[in-house]
């Protein structure tokens, strides 16, 4: 090849190259960026996307898997450098996200401030679900006990904390949740303890009312708690590395009852992950946590317009009613807004009120305090 | 042709060579830019922002604040200790398991040592997350170990999953190909003939290891000893698997300094006294290579 034909065939291929960009550039492609699990992001490839492009034939979604929140923040750093530039971010929308960061985003006016204004069906969002109005919340899920049928008869399951603690003494080693920062089926078993250690009064804890004296005086009893449960848990207090490794000790055989996610649960027994001999229990003095993921967008994104219709698309009855059937979730709308034939049929799971503890910074306080004062725990041996 | 060329060469003697150098010179200005601006600006600002810290008001001060927490804090002493005592038992460990199979790989021949240095490279191409997931299933608790054990009639073992034995065995298969590949390479410089010359005169098997082998070994083991310990010290998959919840590996821990507890600063701190352990062991592997070719 001379050097004229490979510089004539170069430019034709980087030209090749360009050709998606010019031609989605004709359309509007909403950046949606996700750092949630695999089955997240299949729901929005098949289910979602195909919908919402139906519904809007001039606008596309491109999904991009963020890896982990981590992935997320780097994106929103950068966001927050393009508002300071006035440059095109790149990104329009996160698809979970704490707005309380990257620091000093929301009051830069890095996150769309949500209202009933902006987004259709804003009134329908179930109430507990919110966190600050710089996130829309759209779906939730809620902490469950699981348990080994086969060794635990379902009469004899645990329905409140204290039942819990007296069956997990009787059978030591039988019992494991994970590291609260490393995944919420732990993480919300632990703001149990700190609940239980208040009075189960969940209205004590609020995104405002942090303060560090106030932290040490909620929480150190709740630390009493689970230290004293620690002795009796699988190897003498050991802790799993997340979600999934808790459902595989109880996969396994291991242990006999574990804190899980609905959702999670619900698809790792629909794929045989877990036998169907797998028992479900809520606890009925105080629901365990659950949570809710939360969308941001980002006022300074190219598509903004259309990210908030995707947003408000989410929020549609066809969208609610997937969340609960696809992935086993709970809607972000009030159950009200969802059809009598599945709030019949998933009655079992529904709570009357869905717990939940402020991020923030008693996230933080409680990881670091459980590392510090629950997780080295007593001598092993 | 070439005798043209060596009457040219006394002409443009000079001119080639001062051209060669800048060559070489620019062959090399590549990756010492590249460390520069990927390893040696991270340290230096890494230091900096740990020593000379943002005040409320936004000037920075000298502070050695965030050590004094470090070396004061049980814990984060606890976390440090536990990587130094993973970091030796693993390099020993591999030591003791590396070497015999090294001294099998250069010392025999036949179909079988192509076998075993097959099977010795193999966790090489084994990513570390994998690795993780399916030590969880072999010596995990009821795994596949204890369902053997099981079977004879045997009691079940005590799982090393989630105590510091975990990231031990994980880190250990994970560097053998490393630890093996060097080593076999060392024990290629020892020569045949001089072994062979100390069995002619009556030396035993163990004789020849310690007087003829090692000797000659020394500077590989230290090599292979600090390539080793390098990896693990700095390692996170796997420790933070198979690891337990507290005391955690310095990876870990930075991690969930960095990004749970948004703390920057100590994240930082905590890599800056890494960093320093080691610098110490490498400065171990930049003196023996520099030895080796007749240096310092």
């Amino acid at each position: 090849m001379n050097r004229r034909d490979f510089l004539v065939t170069a430019t034709a291929a980087a030209g090749m190259l360009m050709l998606p960009r010019f031609a989605s550039a004709a359309a509007t492609t909403i950046d949606l960026y996700s750092g949630s699990d695999a089955n997240i992001i299949d729901f929005w490839n098949n289910i979602v996307r195909p919908a919402f492009e139906k519904a809007h034939p001039d606008v596309a979604v491109k999904i991009t898997d963020a890896g982990d929140n981590t992935g997320l923040r780097a994106i929103a750093d950068r966001a927050l450098a393009a508002l300071k530039t006035k440059t095109d971010p790149q990104a329009d929308i996160f698809e979970t996200f704490d707005s309380r960061l990257p620091a000093g985003g929301a009051d830069a006016g890095l996150w769309v401030e949500f209202s009933a204004q902006n987004i259709d069906g804003f009134d329908r969002v179930n109430p507990l679900a919110f966190d600050g109005k710089y996130s829309l919340p759209y779906r939730g899920s809620q902490v469950l006990l699981a348990y080994d049928k086969t060794k635990l008869d379902p009469k004899d399951a645990p329905k409140s904390w204290e039942q819990l603690t007296v069956w997990i003494k009787a059978n030591p080693g039988q019992f494991i949740y994970n590291r609260p920062d490393k995944g919420g089926s732990g993480g919300n078993f632990v703001r149990r303890a700190i609940h239980e250690a208040n009075g189960r009064n969940p209205k004590k804890f609020t995104i405002d009312n942090f303060t560090a004296d106030y932290a040490n005086r909620a929480l150190t009893p709740a630390w009493a708690l689970l230290n004293d449960l620690a002795s009796s848990l699988y190897e003498k207090g050991a802790y799993t590395a997340g979600n999934t490794q808790s459902i595989q000790l109880l996969a396994q055989g291991v242990v006999t009852m574990t804190p899980v996610w609905s959702d999670q649960v619900l698809q790792a027994i629909a794929q045989g992950v877990l036998p169907e001999t797998t028992g479900l229990v809520q606890l009925g003095d105080l629901a365990l946590c659950g949570g809710f993921s939360r969308m941001t967008v980002f006022s300074n994104g190219a598509n903004k317009d259309a990210a908030m219709k995707l947003a408000a698309f989410l929020l549609t009855k066809e969208m609610q009613e997937a969340i609960i059937t696809e992935i086993g979730g709970f809607p972000g709308v009030s159950w009200d807004h969802i059809s009598d034939e599945l709030r019949r049929k998933y009655a079992d799971v529904i709570p009357a009120t869905i717990p939940t503890f402020p991020a923030g910074d008693w996230e933080t306080t409680i990881n670091d305090g459980w590392y510090r004062n629950v997780a080295p725990g007593i001598s092993r041996t | 042709m070439r005798r043209s060329m060596t009457f040219a060469l006394p002409a443009r003697g000079f001119a080639l060579a001062s051209n060669q150098g800048w060559v070489g010179l620019a062959l090399v200005a590549l990756p010492v830019l590249l460390l520069a601006w990927l390893i040696i600006y991270p340290i230096v600002s890494a230091v900096t922002d740990t020593l000379f810290v943002a005040q409320p008001d936004g000037s920075s001060a000298l502070s050695f604040a965030s050590y004094r927490f470090f070396f004061s804090d049980q814990y984060s002493r606890a976390n440090l200790w536990v990587t130094l005592w993973t970091t030796l038992v693993c390099g020993a460990l591999l030591l003791a398991i590396g070497l015999p199979i090294a001294l099998y790989l250069r010392f025999s021949r036949g179909p079988l040592s192509a076998y075993v240095q097959g099977l010795a490279i193999f966790p090489m191409f084994v990513p570390s997350i994998i690795l993780s997931y399916a030590l969880i299933r072999t010596i995990g608790p009821n795994g596949a170990v204890d369902v053997l054990l099981n079977a004879v009639g045997l009691p079940k073992l005590p799982s090393p999953y989630l105590t510091p034995w975990g990231p031990v065995i994980g880190l250990v298969w994970d560097n053998l190909p490393l630890t093996v590949l060097m080593l076999t390479a060392g024990l290629g410089n020892v020569p045949k003939t001089s072994i062979e010359a100390a069995r002619d005169v009556g030396a035993s098997p163990l004789r020849v290891l310690w007087s003829i082998i090692m000797p000659r070994m020394v500077n590989s083991l230290l090599v292979t000893t600090s390539f080793a310990i390098l990896g693990i010290f700095s390692s996170f998959t796997l420790p933070y698997l198979l690891g337990p919840a507290s005391p955690e590996m310095m990876g870990p821990f930075m991690q969930r300094t960095f990004s749970d507890m948004n703390d920057p600063v100590n994240a930082l701190t905590q890599a800056v006294i890494a960093f320093g352990f080691c610098l110490g062991f490498g400065i171990f592997y930049v003196r023996s290579v520099a030895r080796n070719r007749g240096g310092v």
